[in-house]
């Protein structure tokens, strides 16, 4: 297999010392919730991997086919969950219900998205497990909803799935498409509390050799270490570049904050919202930037030039750290990085499910034009 | 007849743990106070020197505006700080099945904690109910407490920023269940993260009596001396709030300094709008000036340990220099060095400050109109706020608002935050 572009080698095993580089890589790619649960979670997973001892992480194809194995992600919203944080039992608890079901005993955990809060929570379950992490994901980033996976393109099926609330109530979901689990399991999160901890994608080692995005995880890791050096803004973007693909397109403030500027479709999670960006240097465009619960597009002087699959984030150049879109503020000097997505979001079916179009902007892709 | 604001100087004081410091500002002049021996160099020996020299140099001051943060965090950190022991009571749906999530990220924070107490209740971000409030636990909770001698009390219901129903009855129980206790709620401060709020009201108690001390002492200095100078005291995000205000909520001073220190240097700078590189250890620590005000955000302060919901400036380690190759970095406000010692730098963002007040929740919308209520409401709330932290009327504008979806929360879930400054009352001081 030949390794990405931009390979810097992957991680043995995941210890306490590296959850701020995976807190912050993970936070790259999906840089929608700011830092309020940070030092909770973060201490919670050092916790148990100081007293449960290191996370082996392995490749899928290091892993027997036959090994049966579980995604985990945080369904709903981090800032729900920082405000309610886990008692600690949710992962588990929702991967134990699928081995009760099935009779099977998870050989291994993966994150359903290696970013955000969910890029921990998998190594959380792992070490409450004792069973090893797979270094890959379903998404390689966020999207919004929990069929857009490379496992779901593969058809593989997310169910059963079970998730689990802080209230400990918990719900099993047992049906045949995908799209249906998703807006099955939406009403009840809100109920259980804004989030809960989702169980979902059973499936086996060898499945997950054609059916899940290699290296995620320690990708996050690496990125992480690098924007924990805090170099200088232009520094970073350059590393970051070299190991992700990223590039800024551009620089400027936050001049305006929108909502409800386009149709929306309450299928998705959070309405949408644009952002306008008066850049300081160069061409001096404005951009507008187009918000769910990630960047979906981003357009200079009306014109397209970034758009979802692409991965987009700010970073906010004064602190030298990555802005999240819970905390703008008008008056923030910020680089706009797009960053290319796995291969698999640009197939037709895969922008089919998370293109613009999805977003109700139906333009050409700026990388197919 | 009440005194211009111009007419008069401004005195900045900055509480350290060994000594005090003072500036007085006096329109463009800045004059660093320095006690001759004998005077004291502590609060009373520097507080009548800084209005000594405002006296000599302009007639008078209107104000003194005092810094307590370093007191209060030297306090905090230190094992023998003398904080008084505090009680916190979680109220959540399940309590923490794991060690590190039962307790504070923060080891200082922790170490203020004597007892702790869940209690079953709760709601969610939007306020709907999570779960009833149990009223046995909280019965047993209240049977429990008078006994253990703890006086200070911090309650933080999940959800209680849009509901703060459950905090309240919890409050109001062991208020009559410890008679004359101080309690600290939550939802008084807004913001988001449980650990986050509840790190806030456990600071609340713990600084209580070394902040009630500290005021009261100024007080009794300046009540000492010739005029009529009012008392100040710096907030966190560069502001400032009355003393009535601060000894109700000690935990809004926490962190002023940084703040303090930026505007202090844009102000000796003549700037509105700058960035600034503090010295800090050998290194440089970078802050925002934005129109006369500090960049601040609910963050974690440096040394602490977990975040606050109580906004305080955000500095961030400027990196080495540029390497060789890249041309200069692309910016559109000057960066400045300040050369002035950092105690004077506090002194004089302390004297130039100005009464100031912080809202930051969510809420819900749907529609336009809906989302022009909720602003509208906010920022007549955060003026209220800001009139109580002694602004003059008429005087008030909104420094900052966003407005902003939070993502993967439902459709129409947004966070607010408002940021409110005024000009001084100089009715209140006697010129």
């Amino acid at each position: 297999m030949t390794a990405p572009a931009g390979y810097v080698g992957a991680t043995a095993s995941i210890t306490a010392d590296d959850v701020p580089a995976l807190y912050e890589g993970a936070k790259f790619y999906s840089p929608a919730v700011g830092d309020a649960g940070r030092s909770s979670v973060s201490a919670w997973l050092a916790g148990l991997l100081e007293r449960n001892g290191p996370v082996p992480l392995l490749r899928v194809e290091s892993v027997a086919p036959d090994t049966p194995c579980v995604s985990v992600c945080v369904l709903g919203s981090g800032s729900a969950m920082a405000d309610l944080p886990p008692a600690g039992d949710e992962f588990v608890a929702a991967v134990r219900q699928i081995e009760r079901l099935q009779r099977v005993r998870f050989g291994a955990i993966y994150p359903l998205a290696a970013a955000t809060i969910s890029a921990l929570v998998a190594v959380v379950t792992a070490a409450q497990l004792r069973v090893p992490l797979l270094d890959a994901d379903g998404m390689g980033r966020t999207f919004a909803l929990i069929h857009h996976t490379a496992m779901h393109l593969a058809g593989v099926s997310p169910t059963p799935l079970v998730a689990v609330g802080p209230t400990g109530e918990s719900v099993l979901v047992e049906v045949p498409s995908g799209p249906r689990a998703d807006r099955l399991l939406r009403g009840n999160v809100d109920t259980v509390g804004g989030w809960a901890a989702l169980a979902a994608y059973p499936t086996d080692a060898g499945t997950l050799r054609r059916a899940a995005l290699p290296g995620t995880v320690s990708r996050i890791a690496n990125v992480g270490r690098l924007l924990l050096d805090r170099p200088d803004p232009d520094v970073l973007v350059t590393r970051l570049g070299a190991i992700t693909g990223c590039r800024r397109v551009a620089r400027g403030r936050i001049t305006e904050l929108e909502h409800l500027s386009r149709p929306s479709d309450v299928t998705i999670p959070a309405h949408p919202s644009s952002l306008v960006v008066e850049e300081i240097d160069g061409l001096t465009r404005q951009l507008r930037i187009e918000l769910r619960s990630e960047i979906v597009a981003v357009f200079a002087d009306g014109a397209l030039i970034a758009g979802a699959p692409d991965l987009m984030c700010l970073l906010d150049v004064s602190r030298g750290a990555l802005a999240t879109l819970d905390s703008l503020e008008p008056g923030d000097l910020v680089d706009v990085l797009v960053t290319p997505a796995d291969a698999v979001w640009y197939s037709p079916e895969g922008m089919e499910m998370v293109g613009l179009a999805s977003h109700g902007i139906p333009l050409a892709h700026p990388r197919r034009r | 007849m009440p005194a211009h604001a111009e007419d008069v100087a401004h005195i900045g004081v900055t509480l350290r743990p060994g000594r005090a410091y003072a500036a007085v500002v006096h329109g463009d002049t800045v004059v660093p106070v320095e006690p001759v021996a004998p005077a004291r160099a502590d609060a009373d020996g520097v507080i009548a020197a800084a209005v000594a020299t405002a006296t000599r140099v302009a007639g008078g001051a209107d104000a003194v505006t005092v810094d307590i943060a370093p007191l209060l965090l030297d306090t905090l950190l230190r094992p023998d700080g003398g904080i008084p022991p505090v009680a916190v009571v979680r109220i959540v749906p399940r309590a923490a099945t794991d060690p590190e999530l039962a307790r504070s990220p923060a080891e200082a924070v922790e170490r203020a904690i004597a007892r702790r107490f869940t209690v079953a209740g709760g709601h969610d971000l939007l306020g709907n109910e999570l779960c009833p409030l149990d009223r046995s636990a909280l019965a047993s909770l209240c049977a429990e407490l008078p006994g253990t001698g703890i006086r200070h009390v911090a309650v933080v219901a999940a959800g209680s920023q849009a509901r703060p129903a459950h905090e309240r009855e919890v409050a109001d129980a062991i208020l009559a269940a410890v008679p004359g206790a101080r309690v600290s709620v939550a939802s008084d401060y807004g913001g988001q993260g449980l650990v986050a709020r509840e790190a806030t009201v456990v600071l609340d108690c713990a600084l209580t009596p070394l902040t009630e001390r500290v005021l009261d002492r100024c007080e009794r200095t300046l009540a000492r001396l010739p005029g009529d100078v009012v008392l100040r005291v710096a907030r966190g995000d560069g502001g400032y709030s009355t003393p009535s205000r601060i000894r109700v909520t000690p935990v809004v001073a926490f962190g002023a300094t940084d703040a303090l220190e930026l505007c202090g240097a844009a102000h000796l700078a003549v700037l509105a709008d700058c960035r600034v590189l503090l010295p800090r250890e050998g290194r440089r620590l970078a802050g925002e000036v934005r129109h006369r005000l500090a960049v601040v955000r609910p963050a974690e302060p440096v040394g602490l340990g977990t975040e606050l919901v109580v906004p305080t400036a955000v500095l961030t380690p400027e990196p080495e220099e540029r390497p060789g190759g890249l041309p200069p970095r692309a910016a559109d406000v000057p960066a400045i060095r300040p050369d002035a010692d950092r105690y004077l730098l506090a002194c004089v963002g302390a004297a130039i400050s100005r009464p100031a007040s912080w809202l930051d929740e969510v809420a819900f919308i749907e529609s336009a109109a809906e989302l022009d209520r909720v602003r509208r409401d906010a920022e007549e709330r955060a003026t209220a706020m800001v009139m109580a932290n002694g602004a003059a009327p008429g005087t008030t504008h909104i420094a900052e608002i966003s407005t902003v979806a939070v993502p993967y929360s439902p459709s129409g879930t947004i966070r607010v935050r408002v940021r409110v400054a005024g000009a001084p009352d100089v009715r209140l001081a006697g010129g």
